[in-house]
């Protein structure tokens, strides 16, 4: 069984939001949820400023603090690594969405499936979209479990024009995400927490 | 690493407060620490008046608060799944222990509730008052743990916080029953000045707690120190300083240190208010000026 996770190289990363769209698509999104976006950090100060992007997404913890927290079990682990909430468990307490250091779930509260993004009614293609969650519970990236399953890659990484985001194996050390993090030193985000992120970042 | 910002956009890298536990969850938090204190100190005075009451704010209104925040409760019951593993399910399990254990303890004290008596007498009704104990000491800290076990925000993870909120707890056990005692005028001189001197005590022993959780995360990292910053100077400074220390802490000790003169159902019911004015504050601005590390957990170049 593959352990699947991303690298994310911030070298390559350039804020196009490319994946936030194509993430928007796939999943259809109601308005203000991103399952996943691209920070723009700034340092320094003028005339020395630096800008650097940060892709940000679910980052499929090993030791997810989600999981451990969730009174229902709704917010569980696949074999192959990928956290995901059902959502016919799922009671809406958001002690996942309190637990996660990296801020990476959404609330749906009662009312927000009304909502599209063009006002009024919902285009045919949000009724569609929206017909697969629920009011009332907890929402966050899968990491396209979908389109894994089916052999593909998450739609972030498909659609990325600087090729920056790659997905693969943790577990396979022949694998190209295995490759990098070991040449170029990946690092997790927030690795001090213990909890395992299948995400890399590589910064240098 | 001092100028990360504190953000609120999506797209900007910087600190994010936690926004969705606020008034509802600092509510049933609330009540769940009064109600469990209540019925320990009423165990502990012999007044089933005080643990009725609370056992009823613990029975009715934690739970209705709690199922008022859930965003599906028709399928609360589900929360009882997993004690092994989660805080909410174990608190949820301590409540209904507490409940139970509380009624058939208090049975044998009311008429009405006489066919749940097993007596008073036998080795049955020692264990029901220790499990009874037990279950209600459980309702008043599982907050506190349950807070705890959520790694992401900083401020939170402090071996202090269970503690607070067990002797937040008990100092609203004692100035209610205080009040219950007053209302009834059933206690002894000797009995309502040791009440009164615990009341003093307990003022000062959650000062110095709270103090002492207060700097004790002023360092640990910079996540909690801009906490403590937005608690102190920020936006929340207001209501911590006014609502915590001024009406929790020197208005309920004024009010206990008049009462040494003599019991007046007026001071007693502006103690009990001060004291739960600040109780409400400090755990709901604890709730508000938790705040998240930036992913990289610094924003250097």
């Amino acid at each position: 069984m593959p352990r699947y996770g991303m690298v994310v190289d911030l070298k390559r990363c350039v804020g196009c939001n490319a994946c936030t769209v194509a993430c928007k698509a796939e999943h259809g999104t109601p308005p203000g949820i991103f399952f996943t976006k691209v920070f723009e950090q700034v340092t320094g100060k003028f005339p020395i400023v630096h800008k650097k992007y940060v892709p940000n997404l679910c980052y499929h913890c090993t030791d997810a603090p989600c999981n451990k927290v969730c009174p229902t079990g709704a917010s569980h682990s696949r074999e192959d690594g990928i956290v995901l909430v059902d959502d016919n468990q799922c009671i809406g307490c958001r002690a996942c969405y309190v637990a996660c250091p990296y801020k990476n779930r959404y609330f749906l509260p009662k009312g927000h499936l009304k909502k599209g993004y063009f006002g009024g009614k919902l285009t045919p293609f949000e009724e569609k979209k929206y017909s697969k969650y629920q009011e009332g519970t907890v929402i966050k990236c899968t990491f396209c479990a979908d389109r894994v399953d089916a052999g593909q890659k998450p739609a972030c990484v498909v659609t990325c024009i600087a090729a920056a985001r790659i997905f693969g194996d943790l577990d396979d050390p022949q694998s190209e995400i295995s490759r990098l993090i070991r040449q170029r030193g990946g690092s997790q985000p927030l690795s001090d927490m213990n909890t395992e992120p299948a995400v890399y970042y590589l910064e240098g | 690493m001092n100028n990360i910002p504190l953000v609120n956009d999506e797209f900007v890298m910087g600190f994010r407060k936690q926004t969705e536990w606020a008034w509802l969850i600092a509510t049933a938090f609330l009540l769940g620490k009064i109600g469990g204190g209540m019925f320990l100190v009423a165990m502990f005075l012999d007044n089933p008046l005080g643990g009725l009451w609370g056992l009823l704010v613990v029975a009715v209104g934690k739970s209705a608060a709690h199922l008022m925040y859930l965003g599906r409760p028709e399928r609360f019951w589900r929360v009882l799944m997993r004690p092994h593993s989660s805080w909410i399910s174990r608190g949820i399990w301590s409540m209904i222990s507490f409940i139970v254990f509380g009624l058939l303890y208090l049975a044998p004290s009311f008429s009405w509730l006489s066919w749940l008596s097993v007596g008073t007498d036998g080795v049955l009704f020692q264990i029901i008052m220790v499990l009874a104990a037990l279950a209600a000491l459980l309702v008043m800290v599982y907050d506190g743990f349950v807070m705890n076990s959520s790694p992401a925000i900083s401020l939170w993870n402090s071996a202090l916080l269970p503690i607070l909120c067990l002797f937040y707890s008990l100092l609203a056990g004692i100035s209610i029953n205080l009040y219950f005692i007053g209302l009834t005028g059933k206690a002894t001189t000797t009995g309502l000045a040791m009440i009164k001197n615990l009341e003093i005590g307990f003022i000062a022993l959650n000062f110095i707690i709270v103090v002492t959780y207060i700097l004790s995360m002023v360092n640990a990292n910079v996540a909690s120190k801009e906490s403590i910053r937005l608690l102190l100077k920020g936006p929340y400074s207001i209501a911590f300083f006014g609502g915590v220390i001024l009406v929790g802490f020197v208005l309920t000790l004024m009010f206990s240190l008049f009462l040494m003169g003599g019991i007046s159902l007026g001071l007693l019911l502006g103690l009990v208010a001060a004291d739960l004015i600040g109780h409400f504050f400090i755990f709901f601005l604890l709730l508000r000026v938790g705040v998240y590390c930036p992913i990289l957990g610094k924003l250097s170049y």
